[in-house]
């Protein structure tokens, strides 16, 4: 079969062919190169995000209930009055079995007046009916596998290479699907901007070199934050997992959490 | 050469659609995609930036220390020893920046019972006092020094 290509034609396509890729490589060598310098102009103070994996643990052992870390919280992020918190304190009562019960435990009570802002009350019931009672700090479980992140129609949400899942308040067009995806109610609408609010891990404080407010202010040690990339074996994030049986909260979920609690019971969720 | 453009003209016509829809997609895509989206993954870079650039409220208790480190000692050598200065004091990121223009309230009783008023809630180790039957002056602070809770004034 004779082919109608000629010599001259197929030599100049192959060519064309050929310049096109080069042009090709050379855009992405020179976006790339542009990308970087953008990238390095732009960190606050020379943090690179890429250097850090920041995390928070949680001991239920030490938590007095003070409420201090929920206040601290409101201050530095300047998260509206009202029901709104990017971190709050839960108080778990699990009361004893009715006397001859074959029941191991009795019910449970779970409160959080004003997300705990202002401390606890005396519990609603009397001491002696108490089987235990403890507080367990709540915040943003930084999943690996964020059900929020997911949920954004716009891109808005998303996991930073430094482990914390932030929102793009620029993009966010406040339509509430990810406080709906979220199992563990850390997000809310703020009423003063119209878009989604969650816990940043402080991410103005932690890029420059200090502890998220909660953790600041926290009395008891309650709330351990630390950097999984940097960290030696000696500091207090390591030696946390080193020194607690620890959980995560709803792991059938299979979102993963990043967050680990010590001390909690079978009833925090 | 020419043999390129000796394509039935239909085809030429759909071969030219195509390169406009792809050279406008392109364009309009370089235009309305942030510069820095991409940087660090699917989103826009620059907003790392903006969130990390917001105004802080506690200074930390290192910069407490620059000024007030005489009392920062006796605090680390004794029992509230992990205590933040802004647990009790306040958020004092105001007073850091302009130490004498903003000035901290003292602690009041309210910040020494918030954390030890007992409560069965609360872990045992931790130290507590119920206040009606504790032994009451009109302040914590006559009988105990809170920078170091094991000395009596």
């Amino acid at each position: 079969m004779k082919s109608n290509v000629s010599r001259r034609s197929m030599i100049s396509r192959v060519g064309a062919a050929l310049a096109g890729l080069l042009a090709v490589l050379v855009a992405r060598t020179v976006k790339a190169a542009v990308s970087k310098g953008l990238a390095s102009a732009g960190a606050p103070g020379g943090y690179d995000p890429t250097q850090h994996k920041w995390v928070m643990a949680l001991d239920a052992n030490r938590c007095i209930g003070c409420g201090l870390c929920v206040e601290a919280c409101k201050k530095e992020n300047q998260v509206p009055a009202g029901p709104y918190y990017r971190t709050w304190v839960e108080r778990y009562i699990v009361t004893k079995p009715e006397p001859g019960s074959d029941l191991a435990r009795g019910e449970t009570l779970v409160d959080s007046p004003d997300g705990g802002m202002r401390g606890f009350a005396q519990p609603p019931v009397p001491a002696e009916r108490i089987q235990h009672s403890f507080f367990v700090p709540k915040l943003c479980n930084l999943c690996r596998h964020s059900p929020c992140v997911q949920a954004c129609p716009v891109g808005a949400t998303f996991d930073a290479p430094d482990g914390a899942v932030l929102i793009d308040p620029k993009y966010c067009i406040g339509c509430g699907f990810c406080i709906q995806a979220c199992p563990y109610g850390c997000r809310f609408l703020s009423p003063l901007t119209r878009t989604a609010e969650k816990c940043t891990l402080c991410y103005h404080r932690i890029t420059r070199g200090l502890k998220p407010a909660c953790v600041e202010v926290c009395p008891t040690q309650a709330r351990v934050f630390g950097d999984l990339k940097t960290s030696a074996p000696d500091d207090p994030i390591r030696q946390f997992y080193q020194n607690n049986l620890v959980q995560a909260l709803k792991p059938h979920l299979g979102t993963d959490p990043r967050v680990f609690y010590a001390g909690i019971d079978k009833e925090v969720r | 050469m020419r043999s390129f453009f000796k394509m039935p003209p239909q085809v030429f016509r759909l071969v030219l659609l195509a390169v406009g829809i792809v050279v406008s997609y392109s364009t309009a895509r370089y235009f309305l995609t942030p510069r820095s989206f991409g940087r660090y993954g699917w989103f826009r870079g620059e907003a790392l930036v903006e969130i990390g650039s917001r105004e802080r409220a506690y200074a930390g208790r290192k910069a407490c220390d620059e000024c007030h480190s005489d009392e920062f000692k006796k605090l680390l050598e004794h029992g509230h020893k992990t205590l933040s200065c802004e647990a009790c004091h306040g958020a004092a990121q105001a007073h850091a920046d302009n130490p004498d223009a903003v000035k901290l309230d003292k602690p009041q009783f309210s910040a020494c019972v918030r954390c030890h008023e007992a409560n069965p809630s609360r872990p045992k180790w931790h130290k507590q006092i119920v206040v009606k039957t504790h032994y009451t002056v009109s302040n914590c602070t006559e009988c105990h020094v809170p920078h170091m809770p094991e000395e009596s004034p």
